[in-house]
């Protein structure tokens, strides 16, 4: 009888031990999670993400890629264009600058908004000046994305290059330094981290429309949107830029 | 091969060959003056559910084709092979140019509704059931297609794609966005018919891949 009430008290000691283990860890585990980095955090990568800061903006990327250094970085201009060039950031300074807010939806079915600033298509136009028979620009990004937009889905009013969101630099994350805002398209058709803007003459399918069900024009289509800020409350949307909320 | 059966296939093959190259919208039906339900109790879009009395009118069977609306503005560009296509990236006061100058108008908003809708106030044109038929394929994007090629998508009273295809404008405003009617719903690649009383408000200077019209007088 002694014997099985030690044996007893030995079984209740160790339970109670991991059980207290087992609260704690949880405990630990949970705070952690609150305060989570996002995959990239203090590397030299960044890549998709939905953690940390990034739950409220999700990022996606086609692959990880290294983050871009500005001081190093040009956007070259290409393709059916007289005056092929290449810019920096430095440059973009002289550029009439626009600010707009707007949301971006994702096809998969999640929304954000922010506030984007940079300046129009037409303001790189003047001193590149495509040829006639340019119809589209072909994006390659940092991540060996490459996307199409046509020259008149890009002269469209609030499509911008942005360069900046919501009042400072865009993060890696957001696609540093410069990426494409084109409100009334699905979000692959806002190509980000951009290298490279060639002018071409034909229609030419992006990374998305080449493997999966998505469409090469990519407008947004009516239906349903789950807005992260509104913790993916359902919201009818009637096609086109989101604009009432 | 006999005859009979070079005929046959001779035959088959114009028909296919009429039938995917005819242009059908200037086609019209008359819709009777009387009563029809309006709206739905169950949609917080729609206006609630009541009886409307409307004069007799007639509206096209067919949405506008890229063919058409070329023929009246050379400017309008489609894709090749697309002229029977419904005719897209319209702003509404195009479309509404457009049956004015073919001697017709935009139907009302109440208008569209009935003659998709009859007067047995059913959900879809062709009844109360959605059609087992996928609406689209999984696709983030629409696949126009020839006018009336879904032959089940028929109202009571012979007017075609109410329910699929694309959108369309009405002469019908509602806070400063026009009401556009009939189209499909996209949720998330998985895509539905609309029903009879959806509405889709749109800011009329949007041109929009999925948004085409139909003229009534």
């Amino acid at each position: 009888m002694r014997t099985l009430e030690k044996l007893t008290r030995r079984l209740f000691l160790e339970r109670g031990f991991w059980a207290t283990a087992l609260i704690f860890w949880s405990w630990f585990r949970g705070s952690s999670h609150a305060e989570e980095l996002h995959t990239y955090e203090g590397t030299d990568f960044i890549g998709k993400t939905r953690e940390g800061e990034y739950k409220n903006f999700y990022i996606n990327f086609w692959k990880p890629m290294r983050r871009i250094n500005g001081e190093n970085w040009q956007l070259k201009i290409t393709g059916l264009c007289d005056a092929p060039q290449s810019f920096t950031l430095e440059h973009f300074k002289t550029f009439i600058s626009t600010t707009q807010s707007s949301r971006m939806k994702c096809v998969e079915c999640w929304s954000a908004r922010a506030q984007w600033s940079g300046f129009s298509i037409q303001e790189l136009e003047q001193i590149v000046r495509p040829q006639p028979e340019a119809k589209g620009i072909l994006f390659h990004c940092g991540d060996e994305y490459k996307e199409y937009l046509s020259r008149e889905a890009l002269n469209q009013d609030r499509v911008i290059l942005a360069h900046s969101m919501n009042g400072k630099p865009l993060t890696d994350a957001h696609g540093f330094p410069l990426r494409l805002i084109a409100p009334s398209k699905y979000g692959y058709k806002n190509p980000k981290a951009i290298l490279e803007m060639e002018y071409v003459s034909e229609h030419q399918a992006g990374t998305w429309s080449k493997i999966g069900p998505y469409s090469q024009d990519g407008t947004i289509l009516p239906g349903t949107d789950h807005p992260l800020e509104f913790s993916k409350k359902p919201h009818r949307i009637s096609g086109g830029e989101i604009t009432d909320y | 091969m006999n005859k009979a059966t070079k005929t046959f296939t001779v035959l088959t093959l114009t028909t296919l060959i009429l039938s995917s190259t005819s242009v059908f919208s200037s086609e019209m039906v008359e819709i009777p003056a009387g009563s029809f339900v309006m709206g739905s109790d169950n949609d917080d879009y729609a206006p609630p559910q009541h009886s409307m009395y409307l004069k007799n009118y007639s509206i096209d069977i067919f949405e506008v084709t890229n063919k058409e609306f070329k023929e009246q503005f050379p400017e309008h560009s489609f894709w090749e092979n697309a002229g029977s296509h419904p005719a897209t990236k319209i702003t509404w006061e195009e479309a509404k140019a457009y049956c004015i100058k073919i001697g017709k108008r935009l139907p009302r908003e109440e208008e569209w509704e009935k003659a998709a809708r009859g007067e047995d106030a059913r959900l879809y044109p062709w009844g109360n059931k959605p059609l087992r038929k996928k609406a689209h394929p999984f696709h983030s994007g629409l696949i126009k297609r020839r006018v009336g090629l879904n032959k089940k998508d028929v109202s009571p009273y012979g007017v075609r794609d109410m329910a699929g295809s694309v959108w369309e404008w009405t002469a019908s405003d509602f806070y400063r966005k026009k009401i556009t009617r009939g189209g499909l719903w996209n949720f998330h690649l998985e895509y539905e018919f609309s029903k009879t009383f959806d509405r889709n408000l749109v800011t009329p200077s949007n041109r929009l891949p999925f948004i085409g019209f139909r003229c009534a007088r």
